[in-house]
Parts: structure tokens; sequence; C-alpha cells
């Protein structure tokens, strides 16, 4: 994440260096070798890590732009206005990340289009991948004015923005109603394991909870990308806003909360609460990290008000999602599968260098495009003392 | 639907001789070496449970979760009664592994091309009058073929005349019903029978899917109100402001209405 600090100490680029390399290898080996020498996956555990961070942790995180765009122009909370295209560039290099993690999961990823003409409308994976592909689509169109306004001649550049302009509402329901159908329908992949799944995770409502709870996550993905770029990047933005968007994410993670423990109980699976099982350490785990820290932390003025307590806090609230995600699609699933799944090292590279490329390629957006207001230039050697000092 | 074909398994006839086995992987091309559970070259194996003889195989539901659950619809259940695979179609999401409530479907886990791997119920040789390969290979019979309502009506009249029976086809609720059925003299739960869930489960992904449209309809117009409130408060706190400029003694300079 913090890659970028000091672009002249060498650490950050050898790990990213590092993290390429092993990445270029688990790609050799995925496409090269096959799943058998790429993965650990088996006919009992076909989804893995890919699936697990990779599609369902990826496509959750990536939720704050839909959710700053429909607040700013649905809603009229213009004071997020000057963090909006910040966080819908993270949605769309988000959906990019998930796109191209796709290509490594899929059997036969040169087939990927299969699904725009051959179609099975039971299938929630259908739904699902007619989704991402129209809202990637909103995102691009929705970022497009950054890149285009780059464009040097003034009467083609007027007439996109213009078109742009006409259409831009339009743009931003659509992308709401996409991220709002596909987020819960992520969930509703889950549904058909009924049995299979484990009751601390099996729920009839499980699409109500995937939507409830990309919300907070994907907002929290955005406080965090916008505090290393006020750190790092040489951004000036209010960091007020920042903890404004905060105050949102406490009262919907105690929501989810409640939901998910209303639902347990109301599906006779309370006792699965309590008992001795790895099961429910992994559960309380998740509920610990996505509910009850960040929920105590956020209440507190002191937390909210200052950027790192924030930070830190949100990062609670993605590893808390990322516990959840991975409880759904490995944990839940392992107990019914009878074999125990630990993700092949490649497994974890290959994701791990997908999402640095898009770690890097927010940087140079965020460097080389209108995408945050920034400070007047500084001598280099000052801004790494500005960032040494904050 | 009357032409729907079944197999019915009686577990007290099976003798493990695994000329089932045998002949399937013989009618796929598969190694002849014996396997002790599903794999993607032998689609129906014999589990030894005690000294029972347990046969697996695709359960071909009524209503098959890995179809609905199929993306691109390459999993089909026919009107002859097998699920069968179109593999020019599948793009490898592997969603019909995870959907599947007997955990029946294999990849290819080891191929660059890899595809799934599931039994037919012989689809092209039932077409043509024969049946089934491994059911033709039974010296028992324990295994027999048949249409769906008559062998569900076969195996009734095993259960119900002799009292060794377990008084429960494995098939005829489980997943909603499917086109394999089982009956045994030991319970199916001490012979790894799965407890799967009695409805069809594809309903429950309808449920949630709903209709389209009409969440599109309802979605776009809840958004839209939503739009235009914020809007008209735009315009309401414009005019008052307005309202109240107009009203002051010193009029703030306005560029664009002076």
């Amino acid at each position: 994440m913090t890659t970028t600090r000091l672009p002249r100490i060498t650490l950050w680029r050898v790990i990213v260096g590092l993290i390429l390399a092993a990445g270029l290898y688990a790609t050799y080996a995925r496409f090269a070798l096959g799943f058998a020498q790429s993965t650990h996956l088996t006919d009992p555990q076909p989804w893995g890590l890919w699936v697990g961070l990779g599609t369902l942790c990826g496509v959750g995180l990536s939720a704050g732009g839909f959710a700053i765009a429909a607040a700013v122009y649905l809603l009229g909370f213009e004071r997020y206005r000057p963090v909006l295209r910040a966080s819908v560039l993270i949605s769309f290099l988000g959906y990019s990340t998930v796109i191209a993690g796709m290509m490594y999961e899929l059997g036969l990823p040169w087939r990927i289009w299969h699904p725009i003409v051959m179609w099975n409308r039971s299938s929630v994976l259908f739904e699902v991948s007619w989704c991402v592909m129209l809202y990637t689509s909103v995102l691009a169109l929705e970022f497009s004015p950054a890149l285009v306004e780059k464009i040097p001649w003034v009467r083609a550049r007027q007439f996109y923005l213009r078109w742009h302009h006409e259409i831009l509402i339009g743009l931003v329901m659509a992308g709401t109603l996409l991220s709002s159908m596909h987020q819960s329908f992520l969930g509703g992949l889950y549904l058909i394991t009924k049995g299979k799944l484990y009751p601390l995770w099996y729920s009839p409502y499980l699409t109500t909870e995937f939507y409830l709870s990309a919300i907070p996550a994907g907002l929290a993905v955005t406080i965090i990308a916008l505090y290393l770029c006020v750190r790092s990047l040489n951004v000036r933005i209010d960091v007020s806003i920042l903890s404004e968007v905060s105050k949102v994410i406490a009262p919907l993670l105690a929501l989810w909360g409640l939901f998910r423990v209303v639902d347990l109980v109301t599906h006779d699976a309370t006792p699965y609460l309590f008992m001795w099982r790895e099961e429910t350490l992994s559960f309380w785990l998740e509920m610990g990290l996505f509910v009850i820290a960040p929920v105590v932390l956020l209440s507190r003025d002191k937390v909210r008000n200052n950027p790192q307590s924030l930070y830190w806090t949100c990062a609670l609230v993605v590893m808390g999602f990322m516990a959840n995600r991975l409880n759904v699609s490995i944990t839940g699933l392992q107990a019914s599968a009878g074999v125990y799944y630990v993700p092949k090292w490649t497994e974890f590279a290959a994701t791990l260098a997908v999402v640095t490329a898009a770690v890097m390629a927010f940087r140079y957006a965020v460097l080389y495009l209108d995408i945050l207001p920034k400070n007047p230039p500084q001598k280099r050697w000052m801004v790494s003392n500005a960032a040494a000092e904050a | 639907m009357e032409t729907t074909k079944a197999i019915l398994v009686d577990i007290t006839k099976c003798i493990g001789c695994r000329s089932c086995e045998q002949a399937c992987k013989e009618l796929h091309g598969f190694p002849m070496e014996t396997e002790a559970k599903l794999s993607v070259t032998a689609l129906t194996v014999i589990e030894e449970r005690g000294d029972k003889f347990v046969r697996r195989m695709c359960m071909h539901c009524q209503d098959p979760a890995c179809a609905s659950a199929c993306l691109v619809g390459a999993l089909k259940k026919t009107a002859a009664g097998p699920v069968t695979y179109d593999a020019s179609k599948c793009i490898g999401c592997r969603y019909c592994l995870v959907a599947c409530p007997f955990s029946v479907p294999r990849y290819e886990w080891s191929k660059l091309v890899p595809y799934v791997k599931k039994c037919d119920m012989c689809a092209e040789r039932q077409a043509k009058g024969q049946q089934p390969a491994c059911v033709e290979a039974c010296p028992t019979g324990a295994s027999i073929v048949g249409n769906r309502e008559e062998i569900l009506e076969e195996a009734e009249r095993r259960i119900l005349n002799d009292s060794k029976y377990v008084k429960h086809i494995y098939g005829s609720e489980e997943a909603g019903g499917t086109s394999v059925f089982f009956i045994s003299d030991v319970p199916f739960e001490k012979l790894g029978f799965v407890a799967a869930p009695r409805q069809p489960l594809p309903t429950l992904t309808a449920n949630a899917l709903g209709d389209t449209p009409t969440v599109i309809l309802m979605g776009g117009a809840l958004l839209s109100g939503l739009y235009w409130i914020t809007q008209r408060r735009a315009e309401v706190a414009m005019a008052e402001a307005q309202e109240h400029s107009a009203a002051a003694p010193v009029r703030p300079i306005d560029k664009e209405r002076s």
C-alpha cells in the first residue's frame, strides 16, 4: 500500500519488484502448468483464494465509488465532491483487478465472453457477470473526463465533456442500481449451497448481508487510499471529509452486526455461536474485526478526527470484511468438503501482483491526472521531509 | 414426461463386482484401474462401506442445482432424464461443483484446457434405445433403468414388501427429487449419503434473483425520486438565498444575475 512514500528509497521498489516477479512466476505456473501446479484447489474445494479474495473481496471493497457517487449526485452530499473522482477511480481499478483475477480463476479464460451470448437467466453468476461487465463500463465512463480533459484539442474535449454532462446522472443511477444488484448477488451465489455452507454463514438473507457489508467496507478503502494520498503524494484534501465519511461507517457496521445476529438467532443457529470449533473462532474473529472493534473505535471523536487512528480503524474494517468473505467462501465450506484448504503461495502471489499493479496505476493517475487537488510543487527533499514528519 | 428415464440402485443386491465401473471406463476410454472415489476418469465408482457396496454417480436431479448455477447454460436437464454437459459452452468457472448438493462434478485440475466431468446417464446410448453402460453391465440386477414413474413404483414395492429395507427411497425427495434412486437395508447416513435439502435448490436462488426488470424499474423510480428531491431542495435553497439578498439593504454582488 505504501509503496509510494519515498520515490528515492529503493526498499519499496524492491518489495514491489519481488511481488511482481512472484506474480509473473504464478502467471507462468497458472497458464503453462495448469491449476494442479499453481493452486491447491480440489474437487471438494473448487473455489479458493482467487474467488474468495480476488472476486468477493475485490468487488466488495470497490463499493466506495458507487456509494460516494450516489451520495453526491443523488442525495446532494456536496461535501464529498472533492473525493468523488478518486473514489470512482479506486472502484474502477478495483473492478479491473477483479476482471484480471478472473483470467486466472477461470479454467477457460479465453471464453470469458461466453455469458454475453450464452444466457442462463436462472444463474446468479450470470447476473453477477452482466452487472460487473456493465458496471465496469459505467465506472470507465464516469471516470473518463479525467483522461479526456487532458486531450489538447479544445473542440473535441468540450464536445465530449458536454455529452458526458448530459448522461452523467443516468450513469450514476445505472451505477447505483447495478452495484446494488451485484453486491447482493455475490452473496446470492451461496444461497444454493444450503446444506453445505456452515450454519454460521448460511442464511436466506445472504444477499442483504453482502450488500450491507460492502458499503462500509468500500468507504473504508476509500478513506485508506485518500489518507495514503495525503501522506505520500502531496495531495491537498480536507481530512475532515474523511472523518465525515467515517461517521457513516459505524452505523452501517452496527446495522450489519445486528442484522446478522438476529438472522442467526431466528434461524436457530444460536448453539453454533459458542461451539468449540474452528468455525466459531473464525466467526468471532470476523465479528470482532468487522463490527465490535470498529464500532467502538469509530464512536470516539478522538479516533474519527485523528487521520492516523482513522486509517488504522479502517484497516480493521477491511480486514474484518475480508474475514467475512473468506469465511463464507472457504472456512464455511471446509466441514462439508472434508478437506483442509490452504492456498498455494502462487495463489497469493497472483492476487497480490494484480492488486499491486492496481495500486501503482492509482499512484500514477493521482500524480499525472487531476484526480485530487495537489499542493504547489515542492523540491523533492521537502516532500520527503514533510512525509517523514506526518 | 412419462418417457423420463431413471436408474434404481438396490444396495442389497450389489456384490461389488465393479462391472459398472469397468463398463463406464471402457465406454469413455478411461484407464481401467479401479478408483476409490469419483474422479475425472471414474464417473461412477463402487465405495465399500463395511460389508456394503455403494455405487456413486451423478443423481440427475429433476431440477438440478448445477444447471441453474451454470451461467452459460452448459449443463442442462434433458426431457429424457439425463443432466448433460456441453463442453463447448463451459468457461471453467466451477460454480457447478460448488452448487451440487451431492458434490458429484469433477474438474480436470491437471489439464491446461480443463473441463467438467460427470456422468450423463449415457444420454446418447439412451437416445438410441440402449441402456446406460453401467446398468447393462450389472450382472445381479442391482442397477436397473426404466421410466421414472415405474422405477419409483418398483422401488416402493420392494421396500414395502420386504421388511429388511430402510423405509426411504434415497432420491425421491432429496434436492426435490432425482433420477437416480437408492434403496438399502442399512440407514443411508451410515453409507455416506448426504442429508441433502428436500426442496429443489434452484428455488433458493430464484426468490433472491426475483424479477430483474421489476427491480430495475422500482430502483430506477426510487433513485429518480431521490434525485428530484435533492434537486428541488437545492433550488429552494437558492431561491431562499436570493429572497434574502433581495430583502437585504446591501445587495451582495451577483455576477450572473446582475
